[in-house]
């Protein structure tokens, strides 16, 4: 039974033998990193953190004194222009911090940041996992608070708050304040509503009642002047469009109703109405609100597309190598590129060779060998070996950001489903409005001083909120029980889409497939040598290669043995001495003449001794999901860019209806707008970046969380649990909600079309008026309470 | 009865304290994390430790 570790609650690996003291008892760990990560959490007093800690946090990666070494990159003023605020003498930088999981972590880093000499104020942030920290730069560098966390087990990377997410933040607070005036002011008008309902009935002074109608007045004005401004705005803005939004009759009747209360106290006539707008805008606000929140969690979960970029790169100025900042990068500057590091522009290959892990352009795992005249690209990582390159593309000119830019432009065209919606929404809107004025029309001729009253009467009743409740409320609840089920909905018209949908596209690697390798087969070529032996010496051997397929040995055999003089050849593999004997794992033609097409080769002194077959395992989930559309009559296709005879395999295993192989995105484009020119709506299913600008062209884009970063940006749906049985769920959930909007638009609809003849006719007294449309919402939104039960 | 044309008043003036509280509590980020502030009370804040290895920097 393998322990876990104290730190991460991970297996601890076998033949690990650290551990870390906590209140008197040896608890294992499972790497030097998470053991140091502990002892100096215990050592500092922080040992709280693992008493009330939610989450686990994750493994941690040792310290590479190089890693600290480059962090003073970021004490450079030039390089922190971009990212640090001066206030007055003290410097301002928000962070994002890898591996932040619960309020643990919050505390954790709190505590240690303020240790620190002059760090003036630290705030943590849990849900965006980013922290802001106010520090006086004469005593502690940058530098320093960013090694302190690693530490303590968490990385950071400076954070550049982009323009949207700024405004986000500015909208959600202004939601907040609006609500807050609502909500408190709601309350008060209700309660002097409530005095005057009671004096209708047991009889109230005049004066007392005129006093309690002005403070209403006074009440309800912050709430219709202030909270319920937006929804004027935004029906003036529709008005000058030349459209009639729903908010067009919703500001009528606030405002209408706000202007006969106000009307009605001044002249001491009438009814007022104070009561039921402010309840009316507060409702409406709150919906319009959690819609934002959940739209805006979504967004905050994909990281910024930024992070992809370093901030720094190595210039080669004469025979020195300087730090400076990758924007500055120029045309045909050289600039050194070590293991580890991301590439910070396009450029050509000018010395020295390594392997690059493009799978964040390509979504192919295999990292590509890279020598002389190849071309590399920025934002992808570079392997094993140090490569001099001539850079030829910045900025917006590197395939990044052209892909970005691509994806941009196919957005602009995306196909507006919601429009159709609006669409019906303007002409009830227009009917309602032609109502409204007839109405008013012929009161005038019949009862002048009545006409006014009842105009107004019906606009309340007939006021539009069921209607304008009845998506939004079924579509909130429906993202946030998706939510809770790991399914991160980002466009609203997900909901919509999805029953419509009549194909799925599904890309290979990281999709159907983990995108991890596993070993599949192995040849023994030397039988001397048993398989039990073999796999312990290749997953020795490998421990020592960060190389993508070494995980395939390490993950699966933990090995006892020990080997020595461990030594990994660049684009070969690893060597070293165990029993006396030279042994070696890698390319199968590193020692000469062993012919053979298997990933891998173990060596004994020179001599092959098995052959290891690779493959990408099939997630596990696939073949369910793919029968369970196919049952519901869904064709499902495979668009890949691995040319290899694994796409076919895959595609037979998994029955298919088609797969198409070694497609660059273009390709993969040109195909779904293919399929949409046919009329059919498609959802495109993918985690890589090469997979972003498809998305735009799907009707329905729905990415992996395990995928890259821009790929979940652009994706309208994120599968937190890079689970596909979430497509199941999906589609079930959008069925019922499409259902239930169905029914509250009937129920909504039937109220309105019964009520209205009514308060045209003047037979529906305020009261009423009021009750049948809280009525009306309140069955509307219970009705879509129903999906939270999913 | 007429005291209540002085109370009232004197409760509206209450409701706009609290609006002016909540609009602070909204500006200075109060509510940008919830789910750290719910657990902050289970940590201790100052331990004989901790406290030491603060005085050593």
């Amino acid at each position: 039974m393998a322990k876990s570790c104290f730190h991460c609650l991970e297996a601890v690996p076998s033949g690990f033998q650290g551990e870390v003291i906590f209140e008197g008892i040896a608890n294992p760990v499972c790497c030097t990193g998470c053991q140091a990560v502990a002892e100096t959490i215990l050592a500092q007093g922080m040992s709280d953190y693992y008493k009330f800690r939610t989450e686990t946090s994750g493994r941690v990666e040792e310290l590479v004194p190089e890693q600290l070494k480059e962090l003073t990159n970021y004490d450079n003023q030039d390089i922190q222009k971009d990212f640090v605020s001066e206030q007055g003498n003290l410097k301002e930088v928000l962070l994002s911090v890898e591996g932040i999981s619960c309020a643990a972590c919050a505390w954790l880093i709190e505590k240690q940041l303020l240790a620190l000499p002059e760090i003036k104020r630290v705030d943590v942030n849990t849900s965006t996992h980013r922290a802001m920290i106010l520090w006086n730069n004469e005593l502690t560098q940058l530098s320093e608070i960013i090694g302190a966390l690693m530490q303590i087990g968490y990385k950071a990377y400076p954070f550049q708050a982009d323009e949207e997410a700024a405004q986000k933040q500015a909208a959600s607070k202004a939601y907040m304040r609006r609500l807050g005036v609502a909500g408190l002011m709601t309350m008060q008008v209700m309660m002097f509503a409530f005095a005057m309902y009671f004096g209708m009935f047991s009889g109230m002074e005049d004066g007392f009642e005129q006093y309690f109608r002005w403070i209403s007045l006074i009440l309800a004005s912050p709430v219709i002047l202030y909270s319920a401004l937006p929804f004027l705005i935004n029906a003036i803005k529709g008005l000058k469009s030349r459209q009639l939004n729903m908010d067009l009759p919703v500001s009528l009747a606030i405002f209408g109703a706000y202007g006969a209360s106000c009307y009605a106290t001044v002249m001491s006539v009438g009814e007022v109405y104070f009561e039921s707008i402010c309840m009316f805008t507060f409702l409406l606000l709150l919906g319009k609100y959690l819609e934002f929140r959940a739209r805006m969690k979504a967004s905050e979960f994909t990281a910024n597309l930024q992070k992809l970029l370093p901030l720094t790169a190595r210039r080669i100025a004469g025979a020195a190598e300087e730090v400076i900042a990758a924007k500055n990068l120029q045309l045909n500057d050289l600039i050194l590129v070590k293991p580890g590091e991301t590439i910070p522009a396009d450029g050509i290959v000018v010395e020295g060779t390594s392997t690059v892990d493009e799978s964040m352009m390509t979504g192919e795992h295999l990292p590509i060998k890279k020598f002389a005249n190849h071309q590399v690209y920025a934002g992808t990582l570079n392997h094993d070996g140090v490569i001099t390159l001539k850079i030829n593309k910045v900025g917006q000119n590197t395939l990044l950001n052209q892909i970005i830019k691509l994806q941009h432009n196919a957005l602009m065209k995306r196909p507006k489903i919601v429009e159709v919606t609006d669409k019906v929404a303007q002409w009830f809107v227009a009917c309602l409005l032609i109502f409204a004025s007839i109405t008013a029309i012929g009161w005038y001729h019949v009862e002048p001083e009545h006409a006014f009253w009842v105009t107004i009467a019906v606009l309340v009743a007939t006021c539009p909120c069921a209607l304008s409740l009845a998506i939004p409320t079924a579509l909130t609840c429906a993202v946030a029980t998706l939510t809770k089920k790991g399914i991160l909905i980002k466009e609203a018209h997900v909901l919509e889409t999805a029953p419509k949908v009549s194909r799925y596209a599904f890309d290979k690697t990281g999709t159907l497939t983990e995108g991890r390798f596993t070993i599949s087969d192995i040849t023994i070529l030397d039988q001397q040598y048993a398989e039990s032996m073999i796999l312990s010496l290749a997953s020795a051997l490998e421990r020592y290669s960060e190389h993508p397929i070494a995980k395939a040995f390490v993950d699966d055999n933990p090995s006892f043995i020990e080997i020595h003089q461990a030594h990994v050849s660049t684009g070969l593999g690893v060597s070293g001495e165990f029993e006396g004997k030279h042994i070696a794992i890698g390319k199968p033609s590193w020692f000469g003449s062993h012919a053979s097409f298997a990933q891998a080769t173990l060596f004994v002194d020179k001599h092959p001794i098995a052959d290891f077959y690779l493959q990408d395992k099939v997630r596990t989930s696939a073949p369910e999901v793919i029968e369970y559309l196919q049952s519901h009559r869904l064709t499902c296709h495979m668009l890949t860019g691995d040319s290899s005879k694994a796409a076919s395999n895959l595609s037979n295993e998994l029955g298919l209806d088609s797969y198409k192989q070694a497609c660059a995105p273009k390709d993969k484009q040109q195909e779904v707008e293919q399929w949409s020119n046919r009329g059919h709506i498609v959802a495109m299913v993918g985690d890589g970046v090469n997979d972003s600008p498809v998305f735009n062209s799907a009707h329905l884009s729905i990415a992996m969380e395990t995928g890259a970063d821009i790929s979940k940006n652009t994706a309208d749906v994120v599968l937190l649990n890079s689970d596909l049985n979430s497509l199941k769920t999906l589609q079930g959930v959008a069925v019922k909600t499409k259902q239930i909007i169905k029914q509250n638009l009937t129920i909504s609809l039937l109220y309105n079309g019964s009520i209205l003849p009514l308060a045209a006719l003047g037979l529906v007294p305020p009261w009423l008026a009021v009750i049948g449309m809280s009525a009306s919402s309140i069955v509307v939104i219970t009705n879509s309470l129903r999906l939270l039960k999913l | 009865m007429s005291i209540i044309y002085v109370l009232i008043p004197i409760a509206i003036l209450f409701v706009v304290i609290a609006i002016g509280v909540f609009f602070w509590a909204v500006k200075s980020e109060q509510f940008s994390d919830l789910n750290k502030q719910a657990h902050s009370i289970l940590f201790e804040d100052d331990k004989e430790q901790h406290k030491k290895s603060n005085d050593g920097n």
